[in-house]
């Protein structure tokens, strides 16, 4: 990445939290990885693919409190 | 740069009527970065196993080397697995046999290479053998037929027995008739020097033989004396 560690406050604190700035890093976030990995012309299931795999994962976390009591050891 | 607009241009200045709209818009300015916008890229950025993209895996280069995120993937793996932070429950494996489809599909069809491989190997030397069995059966049933070899030669050997049986036999009876017909020409010869003499005897009349008696004894005599005269000397 082009922020340097010890730097990453005072970048942080040059952003924009505006709503406007916070869509527009979203939509910025969404066109880098469309033009990426979908947006091609032999592009592969990998563009999809990356986004379910997220979606799973964030789901699992979200369902993790129930899935705890279908553990087989309480203790590990 | 700004640019002011009047939305009405009335001749005159200072009169301002309620559709006048003045505003101060700043347009692009500047070389746009993507005027001719640029052709669409050939494939897509590089990804792992369809989840991973490349860049994971140059960030780890240089610290780890190639390896590096393959043993990290297998760590946590591994981590979440034995920590029960994933949980493995009944829908694990109706994942698995979702996607083990495929897998288990392409796995059966390289097994159905070996096994077919194999096959044929097992078909080759079961072939083999069973022609070195029919082999062997034919020899067995050669061997069976070995008896009329035997039968021949038997008469054969019986023929031979038989003929030098037979040639000895007649040497016998040819030896046996030698001796007996030299028998029979023996009497034979016998009879007829007795005919012989007989005749001889008879055709000698009683004159001849008082002539022959005569000279006869003269030759005695002449004999005698000779065989005195030679002792003595």
């Amino acid at each position: 990445m082009d922020v340097k560690l010890g730097e990453l406050s005072s970048w942080i604190l040059t952003r924009d939290f505006t709503p406007k700035g916070i869509t527009g890093a979203f939509q910025r976030g969404y066109n880098r990885y469309y033009n990426k990995y979908i947006n091609v012309r032999k592009g592969s299931i990998a563009g999809v693919n990356m986004v379910l795999a997220a979606y799973v994962l964030f789901s699992y976390c979200l369902s993790y409190k129930e899935l705890k009591h279908e553990r087989r050891r309480k203790y590990h | 740069a700004q640019v002011t607009l009047a939305g009405h241009a009335v001749l005159g200045g200072p009169f301002l009527g309620p559709g006048t709209l003045q505003a101060t818009r700043i347009f692009h300015t500047g070389q746009p970065q993507l005027a001719p916008v640029p052709p669409l890229s050939e494939y897509g950025g590089k990804v792992h196993l369809g989840l991973i993209p490349e860049e994971f895996f140059q960030f780890l280069y240089p610290k780890t080397g190639v390896t590096g995120p393959c043993v990290l993937g297998t760590g946590l793996i591994l981590y979440c697995l034995s920590k029960e932070i994933y949980v493995i429950t009944p829908e694990t494996f109706s994942t698995i046999s979702v996607v083990g489809a495929s897998v288990a599909e392409f796995i059966d069809k390289l097994n159905e290479q070996k096994i077919a491989q194999l096959e044929e190997v097992k078909q080759a030397s079961i072939k083999q053998i069973q022609d070195v069995v029919e082999l062997e059966k034919s020899q067995q049933a050669l061997t069976q037929k070995c008896h009329y070899l035997f039968d021949v030669q038997r008469n054969n050997t019986a023929m031979a027995l038989e003929v030098t049986y037979q040639e000895q036999l007649h040497k016998v009876y040819k030896e046996v008739k030698n001796r007996l017909d030299y028998h029979i020409s023996v009497q034979d010869m016998i009879h007829m020097i007795n005919w012989v003499e007989k005749n001889v005897v008879q055709s000698i009349s009683a004159q001849q033989e008082k002539e022959t008696i005569a000279k006869c004894i003269a030759d005695l005599k002449l004999l005698s004396k000779k065989a005195q005269a030679q002792p003595v000397m």
